[in-house]
């Protein structure tokens, strides 16, 4: 809909480009279509298609310094949490935004200003790196893995999870202690590959 | 001579939106993280700025009022 919206407002443009009628009321009319009402429409639908594709995996993985991670995500053998999330369809195509996105009210827009600094670090830090980024600067989150970002899907209420975690029930709810603490196999072969990375470094 | 500030205006409008519809355009067919952040930042800033200066025109336009360039005979004069 967006691509028909910008096709018609371009040739209503270019035909008033290019014919240069005078600005009688149907010109005006015709333009305030082509500069106003399709420009908008396309502006809209675009805004919606855009920000629905940031959502996705293949998104993400558009900086070649996330391909380590997002390969191990889509292997169909991997046993990461990223990979086995990725697998549910819950997750889907979108596992990396489930996981990495502010669980809160404005949390879809904090998101989307963390991802305007992924690019200024990407242009300014990382796009001269390796295939996988190596020689960039290591990788880290901005800020802690929040347990309400798993408690979204895993309830600390459910009397499995209160039977295997009875010990430390509290500090997972209260946040001090956190499920990576022990469910840390999140995104092991892409560490792996900065650990290797690393070490070639000193060497 | 105000009659030629407004076609001007209308025609840099026609332009500014062009090159707006183009950066917009361009993040729907190739959707990665720079061109989504400029067709929804500059794309869009310079489709504003285009459709402000179409209304710009316009209201110039009218002001002029009964002046004999801007009579708007209807559709009978007006189309090539």
């Amino acid at each position: 809909m967006a691509l028909a919206c910008a096709a018609c407002s371009a040739a209503i443009i270019v035909w008033y480009l290019v014919r240069r009628p005078q600005l009688g009321r149907v010109t005006k009319v015709v333009l305030l279509a082509g500069l106003g009402l399709l420009p908008l429409i396309v502006s809209l639908t675009g805004n919606i298609a855009g920000y629905e594709y940031t959502l996705s995996r293949p998104f993400c993985g558009s900086c070649h310094v996330m391909g380590a991670y997002v390969r191990d995500a889509e292997d169909p053998k991997s046993q990461s949490l990223a990979a086995i999330h990725s697998r549910n369809h819950k997750f889907g195509d979108e596992s990396c935004y489930m996981c990495h996105s502010d669980y809160q009210i404005f949390g879809a827009v904090t998101t989307k200003l963390n991802g305007l600094r992924h690019l200024y670090y990407y242009i300014t830090e990382y796009a001269s790196t390796g295939p996988d980024g190596e020689g960039g600067p290591t990788i880290k989150l901005y800020k802690p893995f929040t347990n309400a970002k798993c408690m979204q899907c895993h309830s600390t209420a459910a009397q499995k999870y209160m039977e295997t975690h009875a010990d430390q029930l509290e500090q997972i709810r209260s946040g001090e202690v956190s499920c990576i603490d022990c469910h840390n196999e999140v995104h092991p072969t892409a560490l792996a590959h900065r650990a290797q990375e690393k070490k070639a470094e000193a060497k | 001579m105000r009659h030629a500030h407004v076609e001007m205006l209308v025609r840099f409008s026609s332009l500014a939106m062009l090159v707006a519809l183009g950066l917009m355009v361009l993040s729907l067919v190739f959707p990665n993280p720079l061109f989504l952040v400029l067709a929804m930042s500059i794309g869009q800033g310079i489709g504003a700025l285009a459709v402000a200066l179409y209304l710009l025109a316009i209201a110039l336009d009218l002001q002029k009022g009964a002046s004999p360039t801007s009579n708007d005979a209807g559709a009978a004069g007006e189309e090539p």
